[in-house]
């Protein structure tokens, strides 16, 4: 595809501004105008003001490295919602051949790691080919995914019965016959892939960084050297290697398979005699495992407050290490390089300034919210939100808030 | 009890020494806690396992294997002739192909269950009782009736130290294998040294300039992109803030709507 | 009594008696000694060498508190010659000799002097420091035998008798024998065993002048490693454990005792004593920070480490090696090589690693490196520096060990700043780059000999196979690895600190540095190199050198503190009261100083580490650096 023809004079004549009546005929133009095509060109002055702080009777600008250019908040970080109503639905009647994927499709939702392994799905089904999606109980959201065909199989998936649930899907893909089938390598996807794989007697190749038509790869032997394979029957899907399909939304059209879903059933006694679900108490969790963890630092002295402001987030505490030290906060709660390196998805800062070893606790993390009176502390720069205010202040109102919420709650019901 | 642990020759991630891997090393502590507890290894040398003793194990059998072949059959052989009342293993075995599919084998070949991803366990009477990973500290308990194969979950207990004198008291015995055919095909692989690709980021730009795609691809970006600054807000704006992004973030629960309950 | 046998055979007798019942009361003792493994120990040398063993290197400590210096001479000295004089008197002709009784009474009186000196460090109140149970009534015995001494001798001089002399004599009895009584479990067990431990010193090149801090490698193949019980420990070992005085100095210099951490180095000494028998008496000293009292049982082979020993694991690791202990010990006790002894059949035998120390330990031994990171990146601190390889060259006047704080991102300025002074003075030198692997001093300090050993080899090996004059290191631990330990491997080199090297290119003329003489500096001494290698004037020297205003800490030298980062402590990290960088800097605020100057990573990253610090921590080749520049 080649460019457009550029037409400088033209382009020159439309930028000419109109001169008041009885000036000299000397020709104006008005350079600021944007062109129309191009990249646009930078202000650094508006830029610059961009960058002012709101509040202070001085000027104060963020010169932080990492603010861009325009202030966009964060939403863009959000998965894409499943379903684009706005576009037209894609229908693929007749796929050549089918590609199938097993989500983990936990709550009858999919994952962030279920819509990857949809994607890489997608890229093996190519044009022709069409994507079938098994669930055990309904899924929400595949067409948008990238799934042409969604099949229920029957099944309780409360029930924990991964042996009982491998041969169900088993089956039901020994009757939909798939090109490939993909699962995610994750918790229960990659120990079902393995039944499966067991079941069927087929090989698995575990753990794919990249799914293409041309060959899957893997890494192996402690990432020294990976193996690339062409794409087998059975194959599972590292987290966060493989792009989301990012086409139009599919039909996701249900689809019966005739399984005869008894065949391979287990006639020994069950073995699990009883399986209870322990959701993890936030309060206790050790630190590196925590989703959500709520932090005090220096800045704060009411500790008081401070717990009950994690026990009303449902965060798991934490503290620097001047609070450890100081027997403020037990030991255990220590982040950073000498305490607990964390995997949280949200860090939430209250009057901690960040010292390069307390950052490197949290450099795992995927979002940080910092509360702290100094603009120039390397917390408030690592952070998503950052809030230049005394964090003592700040909790109260948080309380507030959540109670007020709760509150507004129980007035109702 | 009785227990086997299945070992297998690991590689240091950074220095490539023959180690025993983190997992299985877990495993041992796992065991060490519930009884009396054997070392077993198919391959074709088992001097990396042989950490194994210094860290909880007394006694390790070494099936000896060519280099490649299927350890399973010999391995089934063996456990057959053990009766073991647990099977431990790691989530995946190193040295071989590193699918992660030699427990499940095992379990179908010696009809035992398979029970995935365990933190911890106890013995009960006739029974164990399993806690089983969920992810971020979640666990669902289980009582199985054994025997079982188990695999071990990396949030397990960190290994025990290596004790050179434990190490230098233990014993690993060579135990000839019976011969076997593979049970599953492999699969044909194509190997070059690993290169690292980029980890897909949330939110990643699809435009923008070269830098911002640049810290995409680093991991420089996400929520440090998006930085938010509110300077000196009333607390209680500070405070609603905080909520709506935790909420949008998804770590904090929306609060219910009126009407809900 | 003097009907039946006249005075002057009784009195002396009286001393003959004492020294049966001590020699008694120390075989007693000694047959404990006996349970331990044996050791070689050149008697006849050290006999010959006790005198000035005692006199110089014992005295050189005991001096630097100069009361207990002249105490100690005074009482002993007048014990000694009053008891010796005394015994001679069994000799009839001598017992005749009027005015020779003037001078026992002479000696006597000194002895009753220096027993008040005694006295008054414990009545009315008792120095916090010193042990109270029996030392409480050493005064009394003391004063009891000198006076009763000096009302003997003084009757025997002017040749009176009468009713005063049976009690006097009684007097003097009642506090000798009461003295040799005590030479078992009491405070005159540290004169005898004192005495012996000189002459069967485990270490006995501290006495010739070089610092023998090396810690002597274990046979890994021997069917016990490490101490249990006491019965592991070598015969001369417990000894020397028996020469404690419990005087308390150890437990002052102590950096974990200062800093609230269960370590205190007397009761731990005391704990190994006690251990041993449970006859001991109870100990009256000053606890464990925490309080915790030894529990458990005693005795050759009771087991000493442990939650329901005697001691407490935390004790154990609180430990950072500094030798503050053993180089403030009168007595020449080596507390360091107890506690790595201790932690070596936890580690070796039951792997009973402090959690937290797992984890560097394991990859130390199976990445050569404590944080598992590629030995290939300890190079990269010195991106866009030319660092010459010496496997490109395989010679090289100065091989440059970088260690461990090559990998810290703040250690690397100062490794920069080292390499453009070496640049600067036109060095010939090379890195041995991804061949160098850690020395394994933390390994070794925590008890992992095994795995020391094994990198040990490997270094040695490597360094072998290159040609170079010597070794600069700015990791005095790693200088101490390599100057001290290694030999023991093989591995004979030439080792220099980057503080002596440079000040030898300064006086060479090879740098030129200007004046900063706007910079309040105060030096703190690294461990690891002022104790265990004496090397405490080159860097001070440096700083004169480039000018700029020099204090000195209270504690500084040889006698300075620890910063909390030798042995393994920042990995153990036993929890404590306070910690031990911090009170470190407090008192290098005392000296008003902007700058701290250091010359180890280790004491680096433990010092910068402090919060809310006002000083700032700069390495003496930064501050070097920033002289030569200035000079320019």
């Amino acid at each position: 595809m080649s460019r457009p023809r550029r037409d400088p004079r033209a382009e020159r004549a439309s930028r000419q501004v109109a001169s008041a009546a009885g000036e000299a005929a000397r020709p104006r133009y008005d350079r600021t105008a944007r062109r129309g095509a191009g990249r646009p060109r930078r202000d650094p002055r508006a830029e610059h003001e961009r960058r002012r702080l709101a509040g202070g009777s001085r000027p104060r600008y963020d010169l932080g490295q990492v603010a861009p250019p325009e202030g966009v908040p964060s939403t863009e970080a959000r998965p894409r919602p499943a379903a684009e109503t706005a576009s037209k639905i894609l229908v693929l009647e007749a796929p050549a051949f089918l590609v199938a994927a097993v989500p983990d499709a936990a709550g009858g939702r999919l994952s962030a790691h279920d819509r990857q392994v949809l994607g890489a799905a997608r890229a093996l089904a190519g044009r022709e080919g069409g994507v079938a999606v098994l669930t055990l109980g309904p899924c929400e959201g595949c067409g948008g995914a990238g799934a042409d065909r969604l099949i229920q199989i029957e099944g309780q998936a409360e029930v924990y019965d991964p042996a009982g649930r491998a041969a169900r899907i088993a089956a039901a893909l020994a009757a939909l016959a798939p090109r490939h089938v993909l699962f995610p390598e994750s918790l229960d996807g990659g120990d079902l892939a393995r039944r499966v794989a067991v079941r069927m007697g087929a090989p698995l190749f575990g753990n794919a960084e990249v799914v293409a038509a041309g060959g899957l790869i893997r890494p192996a032997r402690g990432r020294r050297v990976e193996q690339r394979a062409a794409p087998g029957l059975l194959a599972t899907v590292a987290p966060d290697a493989v792009a989301d399909y990012a086409g139009p939304p599919r039909e996701a059209r249900p689809l019966a398979v005739e399984a005869d879903g008894m065949a391979g059933r287990d006639t020994r006694p069950a073995p699990i005699l009883a399986a209870t679900r322990v959701p993890a108490d936030p309060a206790t969790v050790p630190l590196a495992l925590a989703e959500f963890v709520t932090a005090a630092g220096n800045g704060l002295h009411d500790l008081d407050t401070f717990r009950q402001l994690v026990a009303a987030l449902r965060a798991t505490p934490g503290a620097s290490r001047v609070l450890c030290d100081a027997g403020l906060m037990p030991r255990h709660a220590q982040v950073g390089a000498s305490g607990t390196v964390l995997a949280a998805t949200c860090y939430f800062a209250l009057g901690i300034s960040g010292a390069p070893q307390h950052l490197q606790g949290v450099a795992g993390c995927e979002h940080v919210v910092a509360v702290n009176t100094d603009l120039h502390a390397a917390m408030i720069e690592r952070a998503g939100l950052a809030i230049v205010q005394d964090a003592q202040a700040v909790m109260p109102a948080l309380l507030r808030l959540l109670a007020q919420e709760a509150g507004g709650r129980g007035g109702v019901s | 009890m009785r227990i086997a642990v299945l070992l297998s020759a690991g590689r240091h991630p950074v220095s490539g020494t023959p180690v025993l891997p983190r997992l299985e090393a877990q495993a041992v502590r796992l065991a060490a806690g519930l009884g009396e507890a054997v070392g077993l290894h198919a391959g074709p040398d088992a001097a990396a396992v042989a950490d194994a003793l210094g860290q909880g194990l007394g006694r390790i059998e070494h099936l000896h294997l060519a280099e490649g072949a299927d350890p399973v059959p010999a391995l089934a052989a063996r456990l057959g002739t053990l009766a073991p009342d647990l099977v431990l293993a790691g989530r995946r075995g190193q040295g071989g192909p590193e699918s992660g599919m030699v427990p499940y084998a095992l379990a179908e070949a010696l009809n035992l269950p398979l029970i995935p991803d365990v933190v911890a366990g106890s013995a009960g009477e006739g029974t164990l009782r399993l806690d089983q990973s969920l992810g971020r500290g979640a666990l669902r308990r289980l009582v199985v009736r054994g025997p079982v194969v188990v695999t071990v979950h990396p949030d397990a207990p960190a290994p025990l130290a290596y004790a050179y004198g434990r190490a230098r008291r233990g014993t690993v015995e060579a135990v000839t294998p019976a011969p076997a055919a593979a049970s599953v095909p492999e699969i044909a692989v194509e190997e070059r040294p690993y290169r690292r690709r980029p980890k897909l980021v949330k939110g990643a730009p699809a435009g923008g300039s070269a830098a911002e795609r640049l810290k995409a691809a680093t991991g420089e970006s996400g929520a440090v992109a998006s930085g938010r600054v509110l300077v000196e807000p009333d607390p209680e704006d500070a405070a609603r803030e905080i909520l709506a992004y935790l909420r949008q973030i998804g770590v904090l629960a929306p609060p219910a709507a009126p009407g809900d309950r | 009594m003097t009907s039946l046998m006249p005075l002057t055979t009784v009195f002396p007798g009286l001393v003959w008696l004492m020294a049966a019942l001590a020699l008694v009361q120390g075989l007693r003792r000694a047959a404990l000694w006996r349970v331990g493994a044996a050791a070689p120990v050149a008697w006849l040398d050290g006999l010959a060498k006790l005198p000035r063993r005692y006199l110089v290197d014992v005295h050189h400590v005991v001096a630097r508190n100069a009361y207990a210096s002249r105490m100690h001479a005074v009482v002993a000295g007048g014990l000694l010659a009053a008891s010796i004089l005394t015994a001679l008197a069994i000799l009839p002709p001598i017992a005749g000799f009027r005015p020779y009784w003037l001078v026992v009474a002479l000696a006597f009186g000194v002895t009753a002097i220096g027993s008040l000196l005694v006295g008054a460090r414990r009545y009315p109140e008792k120095q916090k420091r010193l042990s109270a149970g029996r030392f409480q009534i050493l005064p009394f015995l003391l004063v009891a035998y000198a006076v009763g001494g000096t009302a003997t001798a003084l009757l025997l001089a002017l040749g009176v008798g009468g009713v005063f002399a049976p009690l006097a004599l009684a007097l003097a009895a009642a506090g000798g024998l009461g003295l040799a009584f005590e030479v078992r479990h009491g405070p005159m067990r540290h004169a005898a065993a004192g005495a012996l431990h000189l002459v069967a010193h485990p270490r006995p090149g501290r006495f010739e002048g070089r610092p023998d801090t090396a810690l002597q490698p274990l046979d890994l193949d021997a069917p016990r490693l490490g101490s249990e019980m006491p019965a592991d420990f070598t015969w001369n070992r417990l000894l020397s454990y028996d020469a404690c005085v419990s005087c308390g100095r150890c437990e002052i210099a102590c950096p974990a005792f200062a800093a609230g951490q269960p370590l205190n180095p007397k009761k731990l000494i005391q704990d190994l004593v006690a251990g041993l028998s449970p006859a001991e008496p109870a100990y009256a000293g000053n606890p464990y920070p925490g309080g915790r009292a030894g529990e458990g049982e005693r005795g050759p082979l009771a087991r000493l480490i442990g939650p329901d020993a005697r001691i407490h694991p935390d004790t154990l690791w609180s430990c950072t090696t500094c030798r503050a202990c053993v180089e403030e010990c009168p007595m020449m006790i080596e507390h360091v090589d107890a506690v790595v002894s201790l932690r070596r059949h936890e580690t070796l035998e039951r792997g009973a690693l402090p959690e937290k120390a797992v984890g560097p330990v394991t990859e130390l031994r199976q990445a050569g490196e404590p944080g598992g990171r590629p030995l290939a990146a300890r190079t990269d601190f010195a991106a866009g520096l030319d660092l010459p390889l010496m496997a490109g060259r395989e010679r090289a006047a100065v091989l440059l060990w970088l260690g461990e704080g090559a990998y810290d991102l703040r250690y690397g300025r100062t490794l920069r700043a080292l390499v453009r002074l070496l640049r600067e003075a036109g060095v010939d030198f090379a890195v041995l780059g991804p061949e160098e692997r850690d020395t394994g001093d933390l390994a070794r300090r925590l008890g992992d000999e095994a795995t020391f050993q094994a990198l040990a080899r490997e270094n040695v090996a490597t360094l072998r196979k290159y040609r170079f004059e010597r070794i600069v290191t700015a990791d005095p631990h790693a200088l101490h690895a390599l100057r001290n330990e290694y030999p023991a491997f093989g591995g004979r080199f030439a080792v220099i600190h980057h503080t002596a090297f440079l000040l030898e290119l300064i006086r060479g003329g090879k740098l030129n540095p200007g004046r900063l003489p706007d910079l309040a500096v105060t030096y703190h001494d690294p461990c690891y190199l002022a104790r265990y290698n004496g090397e405490t004037e080159a860097p001070r020297a440096v700083l004169d050198a480039i000018g700029v205003a020099r204090s000195e800490m209270a504690r500084s030298g040889r006698r300075a503190m620890c910063c909390g980062g030798g042995g393994g402590a920042p990995v153990s990290d036993v929890p404590g009261e306070r910690r031990i960088p911090d009170l470190r800097m407090a008192q290098a605020a005392e000296t008003g100083a902007g700058i701290v100057a250091v010359a180890c990573p280790s004491c680096t990253a433990m010092l910068e580490g402090v919060p809310d610090r006002r000083a700032e921590i700069r390495d003496v080749a930064e501050l070097l650096l920033q002289a030569v520049e200035a000079g320019r």
